[in-house]
């Protein structure tokens, strides 16, 4: 006689340990095999995008800091790329502010990668793992935080330029944290990397074939995870990102191992990027010349009728932008960030549409932890490194 | 071996006295030390390990005790927290599972030893509750009933996630419970010997001692031991990030305090048997009892007894406390395992390995012979 | 430019090495304990010599020690009282505008000698995001954001919403931002 028996329903999340409040999967199960899961995100939608037309175009970098908030300042350089494009004066930003850009985008990799590696570790239960690298990315905090202000909530960026420039001493401080950061690696490395516990959770699990990841969407990490040879700092270069020496990570099979190695790898190779351009940081200054789409200096705010003029109308009216739309694609820590700008010729931007990477990768969800047990929807989950805050915008 | 006349003497009333005196000793160790001082440790000891500092805010006029207080605060913040239970769960069952979770736990202690046995003014003490010749398997037999707390537990609350638990605990269980044993057969072929007090007593040597002897089985036990015991390599039962908290998802208050209290003494109970079998017990690395009764000459015969039943007390209490610490420690480096795989390593990997362990053992027995 | 794809270093199938368990863990296990002894001793040494400096950990004590706040730190926004004990203040109203979640109403008066003045000026702090770009849009130097950022939360938002009087802190106690926002933005393109 067969046994009658029917798949048990689970609902893991919003609030549950893993899923952390922002997303939720319905899991059909079979014991501990999982036949479907149904992936609804949502749960942290603030309507970034329509926010952005209310304001002017510099009062919208303060809101891009919520998007990704473990790598604010990539959000920041998208935005202020797709602005500059608008505007057309992509090849006027001075030399130093491209420069620096570049140091607080790698930065900010670096952060996110450390989050990311950390939390999945937690996740994964090695607690010391994500304990070590979390000192690694308060180190890289404290050099974000004293060149902008704030840790998470850099808001550095500026159509133009950059708010402020490096503080003295700059290189110093990140060539102290560097050694550190770098013994941080090697112990989580030691902790984890060959240790059989650890590669039994993550390698083979979670995986997606190199078609599939393109048909949905994937970049990043999890894309170059799969052996596609894909980033957006070499295949389109912004920044100063062609005139540095760095290589790129790629993977064999795109599992979670194979994603796991790609960002181990890229956080040194961020730090080989920072040790570069620290070295030949040019001079100068770090913002356009162009008072109409940098506000003048406060000297001659307070010395010059004009500059008074443009000051007060950059502020009240925002930055005149000419009519025409853009989208400027970058490398975020996760995948590529890009914003589609609209503008309709004004201060304001017509339409503000953020391409945010994790929504590719969370619709790949269901597909990739088919059949496979409810304890790999945990590393999969955290390899993707769903935001809440970049997903549901 | 053994001296058969430390058995019950026909005079019971100093054979009770001192039958009551040892199990008051180990109840107030247990549940006085080592269930709340554990919680500190293993929160100090995970916080050194990672670069913190550790809970250290509660005070008592200001006096912290470096985060001991935290304990007190622990236990007074469970005791008056509401004691919650789903609607649709079994109440019964809902209440009788800690119970059953805990008793275990505390009750393996009885048939360990930690002392040897001591002639004082006549009467001869012998420091283990009770001294079963199945002594070994009794700590077995009452570890599985453990089981039933964890799966009924799970069963009981009527909760998803509690549910997968108590699946994961029964498996889990029922694959290390059979290796377990199976690692051990090695240690009595040694010692020819199920009875603690006689593995003790063997170990006296220190080139005799259980690790030197059965290095393999060692390995294996501890895995076992560890998988037993539901912390983190094998914690695939209360696994935090998979499935909430596992079977103890739907209790609180002092009903979860008495899920977390077993945690903590089936590690010293583990970490005891650990000692017993393959750290020589009470013994003193090198000096041997004689030795020690001699050094304590000048006391006098009887009190020179005395003096070497506390040593060796205190030797047994703190390789105990070595091991506890040896056990955070795996517990905080590593990451856990799926479910599968544990399944895995339990039948596919240690079970044959404990058969090959026996196998040797017995080839070198009779090789030796 | 140099530098290319490159495959990480992995192995399709696992190395003996990494298929046997023990080794890994052992290594593992050495290496948090060769972090828990040195921390142990460290904090034994700072907790004896009371010298927190010595302490390897480096996680601080928080209310009792505070971490150093670099420059640039962007901290509760305040208005400067001038040298004369007047606000600096001249009402233009840039910083109302420019305020992303509109947290700054400010109504303008005149004085006798004919100066402008905030007759009221209110930052509503708990819709404040701390952006700084009031700081950026002021052109008297005339808002700041000091370095304060303990004991700014309440358990009441109304009480968060602050007035001019809560606002106004003398240009002395702010002399190291006044100086670092002086640097920053007067150096032509500079700022």
């Amino acid at each position: 006689m067969d046994l009658h028996t029917e798949p048990l329903v689970l609902n893991m999340g919003p609030s549950h340990p893993a899923t952390h409040g922002t997303v939720r999967f319905l899991l059909k199960m079979d014991g501990e095999k999982v036949l479907h899961c149904e992936t609804e995100i949502g749960y942290l939608h603030r309507g970034f995008e329509k926010q952005c037309e209310a304001g002017t175009w510099t009062q919208v970098f303060p809101y891009t800091d919520r998007l990704n908030y473990n790598s604010a300042i990539q959000n920041n350089v998208a935005y202020a790329l797709a602005v500059e494009k608008l505007l057309g004066i992509t090849g006027q930003i001075p030399e130093r502010s491209t420069a620096i850009r570049t140091i607080m985008c790698e930065l900010s990799r670096m952060a996110d990668h450390y989050t990311n590696l950390g939390a999945s570790m937690l996740e994964l239960g090695a607690l010391t793992a994500f304990l070590y690298f979390v000192e690694a990315r308060e180190l890289t905090w404290d050099i974000i935080e004293s060149v902008c202000g704030a840790r998470l909530t850099s808001n550095y960026v500026r159509v133009g330029g950059l708010s402020t420039d490096l503080p003295e001493g700059f290189a110093a401080h990140v060539k102290e944290v560097f050694p550190v950061n770098r013994v941080f690696w090697s112990e989580f490395d030691k902790l984890l990397t060959k240790n059989r516990i650890f590669l039994d959770r993550m390698r083979d699990t979670g995986g997606i074939s190199e078609e599939n990841a393109i048909a949905y969407g994937f970049t990043g990490p999890c894309l170059r995870a799969c052996g596609v040879e894909y980033d957006v700092r070499k295949a389109n270069p912004y920044l100063l990102y062609d005139q540095v020496d760095f290589d790129i990570p790629v993977g064999f099979t795109g599992d979670n191992f194979d994603r796991y190695l790609v960002r181990m790898e890229e956080i040194n190779q961020s730090m080989r990027i920072i040790e570069q351009l620290i070295d030949k940081m040019p001079g100068g200054p770090v913002n356009i010349d162009n008072p109409a789409v940098r506000n003048p200096s406060k000297e001659a705010v307070k010395g010059r009728m004009e500059s008074m003029i443009f000051h007060f109308k950059n502020t009240i009216e925002g930055i005149q932008v000419p009519a025409g739309e853009a989208y400027v694609p970058t490398e975020g820590s996760n995948g590529e960030v890009g914003f589609y700008l609209v503008s309709s010729g004004g201060g304001k931007p017509l339409k503000c549409r953020v391409r945010p990477p994790c929504f590719a990768l969370t619709q790949a969800m269901g597909e990739m932890v088919q059949g496979a047990f409810l304890s790999d929807i945990i590393p999969t989950f955290d390899m993707i490194n769903l935001i809440g805050g970049e997903c549901d915008r | 071996m053994f001296d058969y006349t430390y058995l019950p003497e026909p005079n019971m009333v100093p054979y009770l006295v001192e039958t009551m005196a040892k199990i008051i000793f180990i109840f107030s160790m247990n549940m006085g030390v080592f269930a709340p001082l554990l919680g500190w440790v293993e929160r100090k000891q995970s916080a050194l390990m990672q670069d913190r500092i550790g809970a250290n805010r509660a005070d008592i006029f200001g006096f912290t005790l470096f985060g001991l207080v935290h304990v007190m605060t622990d236990a007074l913040k469970l005791l008056t927290k509401e004691d919650f239970i789903p609607r649709g769960a079994d109440r019964t069952l809902h209440y009788l599972a800690p119970f059953i979770a805990v008793a275990p736990a505390l009750v393996a202690f009885a048939v360990i030893p930690f002392g040897g046995q001591y002639n004082l003014w006549g009467h001869k003490a012998n420091m283990v509750i009770a001294d079963l010749d199945v002594g070994i398997l009794f700590v077995f037999a009452v570890a599985s009933i453990s089981t039933y707390g964890s799966v009924i537990a799970g069963w009981a609350s009527n909760n998803n996630w509690s549910l997968l638990g108590g699946i994961r605990v029964g498996a889990q269980m029922l694959s290390y419970e059979v290796a377990m044993g199976l690692t051990l057969v090695g240690i009595f072929m040694v010692y020819g010997s199920l009875r603690l007090t006689d593995i003790g007593v063997a170990q006296e040597n220190f080139f005799h001692w259980g690790i030197f002897l059965q290095p393999l089985g060692f390995f294996l036990f501890i895995t076992c031991a560890l998988a037993e015991n539901k912390r983190t390599p094998f914690d695939i039962p209360e696994a935090e990030s998979e499935i909430v908290a596992g079977y103890f998802t739907e209790y609180s208050g002092l009903k979860f305090a008495m899920f977390w209290m077993a945690e903590f003494l089936e590690m010293v109970t583990i970490s005891a048997v650990l000692v017993a079998l393959f750290f020589g017990g009470w013994q003193v690395p090198f000096v041997s009892h004689a030795m020690l009764a001699d050094l304590f000459g000048f006391l006098g015969r009887d009190w020179a007894q005395v003096a070497t039943m506390l040593v060796h007390v205190m030797v047994f209490w703190g390789k105990v406390l070595f091991w506890i610490f040896i056990l955070m420690l795996i517990r905080w480096s590593l990451p856990r395992f799926r479910y599968d795989q544990v399944m895995n390593l339990g039948w596919k990997i240690i079970l044959p390995l404990a058969l090959v362990n026996i196998f040797i053992t017995a080839l070198v027995m009779l090789w030796v012979k | 430019m140099a530098g290319n794809y490159k495959k990480v270093n992995r192995t399709l199938k696992m190395t003996l090495w990494e298929r046997v368990y023990v080794f890994e863990i052992i290594r593992g296990v050495l290496l948090t304990a060769s972090h828990f002894f040195p921390n142990l001793w460290g904090a034994a040494r700072s907790y004896l010599s009371g010298d927190p400096s010595i302490r390897k950990i480096k996680t601080i004590y928080y209310p009792e020690e505070v971490p150093p706040i670099p420059e640039a730190y962007r901290g509760r926004p305040v208005l400067v009282r001038g040298a004369d004990g007047k606000e600096k203040c001249v009402a233009c109203g840039l910083c109302e505008v420019a305020c992303p979640p509109k947290c700054i109403s400010i109504v303008g008066a005149m004085r006798e000698d004919g100066t402008r003045y905030p007759e009221t000026y209110t930052l509503n702090g708990a819709v404040c995001i701390f952006c700084g770009l009031c700081e950026e849009a002021c052109p008297e130097e005339a808002i700041v954001m000091s370095y304060d950022y303990q004991n700014l939360c309440e358990y009441d938002r109304s009480l968060m919403v602050y007035d001019k009087e809560a606002l106004l802190i003398p240009e002395e106690k702010l002399s190291k931002r006044l100086e670092y926002i002086r640097r920053r933005m007067y150096n032509k393109c500079n700022y």
